[in-house]
């Protein structure tokens, strides 16, 4: 099996959390995507009730752009900038889980509330019944340290159940083993495309 | 250079023939499965899509990759059966020997494609029979080999490999989609619209026996039934049965008490073999599931068992007024605005 699942790992804005882990992911040679569930991408702003908020189709360029030029002080000091500079370098723009008709092995979320999206959106969309995803979710909260740790996490997680030769058959064990390690509690489920 | 072979075919000068001999002389003879892949698709595209005159042509050759080493190269062609046979029911006599023979490969992934598509193929095969102005033994044989193919996935329920349990329920939903009857409050997903069911049967074919199919059909649901309640079931298992018992309901409303019943009694007897973290992951996919009858129109004679089962499983009394079925509330809305 090695290396040919096809990954989706999903936070709410494609920004942070499931960025850290399509950049490191990819690093380790995984075929991996990263999509956010959100309506639309949310980055922090001025105060807390002050988000910046952009729409999906917006480049991580622009958003860069835009940050430097309201305040490179605090955007930098934040890692806001930092961020998307990365994530400019691994793709062009944030993409919405709910929009994209690829289909994966096995999807990652970050966040309870991602997870539940994920599915509803599998329950809204047509099935076919072609082939099974794995869906697992961890919760990570949304800031730079817990996503370096998530990132980890995700990678030895996806590295365990690719060794695997027969996924839906070990799935559950695996699961199982990963949680105690982590010790920290795993969503699963599966559904069909 | 990747389509110049699609670019080819729609110059008059070589014909589609041709490029597809060509396509596939060179699958036969590539290496990798990806490469072959590559070019097996863009010959399904054109046999079955763009000239589908030649599908019959070249049905055999396509087949024949079925014995490639490679294991996607062989999925590949399990998907191409039943595009061939969706385009044309005639290709239904050479696809099903080959299909039960793949059900039978060393590869659990293959299998696995083939029990997701059989049911697919009852569906077609009861299309291409209820279509015949005449039976013909074709057709009896077609039907045999399938009714074969069925008694062998009753059998891969009690599979040791939990991945072909899973795929197992997965051809039972199928199953009884297939065989039981569309009714007005059916809600069928726009894409399976078109599917076949046997309501479109009539009733003197010569081959089935439309009131024996419905008994098979409820078989079939009820054999899911008990496997949602067998004690050691895993809870990957358990949650696609549950989603497939849900489809039904909502796609079959003969069955929704019986799916409400099951999931009440579910609730209440969890299988004591599950993890902590399966227990969270069951119980909210019972939440989600249970949403989802709420919504449908016939969930109006059930609130109560409902309402009570999805505020056990902590919904709100907001959330599930929200998805009640539609007209009384909606009314309550606007008085109160």
């Amino acid at each position: 099996m090695a290396h040919d699942l096809s990954i989706a790992v999903v936070c709410s804005s494609n920004q942070n959390r499931s960025m850290e882990a399509h950049s490191f992911l990819s690093k380790k040679g995984f075929n991996v995507q990263s999509f956010g569930t959100g309506n639309q991408v949310k980055l922090p702003g001025p105060a807390l009730d002050k988000p910046n908020i952009y729409d999906f189709g917006t480049s991580y360029d622009a958003m860069y752009r835009d940050l430097m030029q309201k305040d490179y002080e605090l955007y930098t000091q934040n890692g806001i900038l930092h961020m998307l500079d990365r994530n400019r370098r691994i793709k062009s723009n944030p993409e919405r889980f709910q929009s994209s008709n690829a289909k994966f092995d096995l999807i990652i979320t970050c966040e309870e509330r991602v997870y539940d999206q994920v599915l509803e959106d599998f329950e809204s969309k047509e099935q076919n019944n072609e082939q099974a995803v794995h869906i697992i979710n961890i919760d990570i909260q949304d800031n730079h340290e817990e996503a370096t740790i998530g990132a980890f996490m995700i990678c030895e997680l996806v590295t365990m159940l690719c060794v695997s030769e027969d996924l839906d058959n070990e799935v559950d064990e695996i699961l199982q083993r990963f949680e105690s390690k982590v010790n920290r509690p795993v969503l699963h489920t599966i559904q069909f495309y | 250079n990747k389509d110049v072979d699609l670019e080819k075919a729609s110059d008059p000068a070589t014909s589609t023939y041709d490029v597809v001999v060509e396509l596939l002389n060179n699958a036969a003879v590539m290496t990798k499965g990806a490469d072959k892949i590559v070019n097996l698709k863009k010959a399904q595209e054109l046999i079955v899509h763009k000239s589908s005159d030649l599908l019959d042509n070249f049905l055999d050759e396509m087949l024949a990759f079925q014995s490639d080493q490679s294991k996607d190269v062989k999925r590949f062609i399990v998907g191409f059966m039943e595009e061939a046979c969706k385009k044309d029911f005639e290709c239904l006599p050479k696809v099903m020997p080959s299909m039960v023979m793949l059900l039978g490969d060393d590869d659990i992934n293959v299998q696995k494609k083939v029990i997701l598509t059989v049911s697919s193929m009852f569906r077609l095969t009861l299309a291409w029979i209820s279509k015949a102005k005449q039976t013909r033994s074709e057709m009896k044989e077609v039907w045999m080999h399938l009714n074969e193919v069925k008694n062998l996935m009753y059998d891969l329920l009690e599979s040791a490999n939990d991945g072909i349990r899973t795929h197992a329920v997965k051809f039972l939903e199928g199953l009884t989609m297939t065989l039981s009857k569309k009714t007005q409050d059916s809600e069928i997903p726009k894409k399976n619209e078109e599917d076949f069911s046997i309501e479109q049967l009539p009733e003197s074919n010569g081959i089935v026996d439309v009131s024996a199919l419905e008994e098979e059909g409820r078989k079939a649901f009820s054999t899911m039934l008990q496997f949602q309640s067998s004690p050691h079931i895993s809870s990957i298992n358990l949650m696609t049965v549950m989603n497939s018992l849900a489809n039904i309901a909502k796609q079959r409303p003969e069955f929704f008490d019986q799916v409400v019943q099951s999931f009440e009694a579910l609730h209440v007897n969890l299988p004591p073999t599950l993890a902590k973290s399966q227990v969270s992951s069951v119980r909210k996919n019972l939440k989600t599931q249970m949403m989802g009858l709420l919504k449908h129109p016939a969930s109006v004679e059930f609130l109560p068992q409902i309402s009570t089962l999805l505020t056990d499983l902590g919904a709100s009394q907001s959330e599930i007024a929200k998805n009640s079925p539609k007209e009384t509330e909606s009314r309550k809305r606007k008085t109160f605005k």
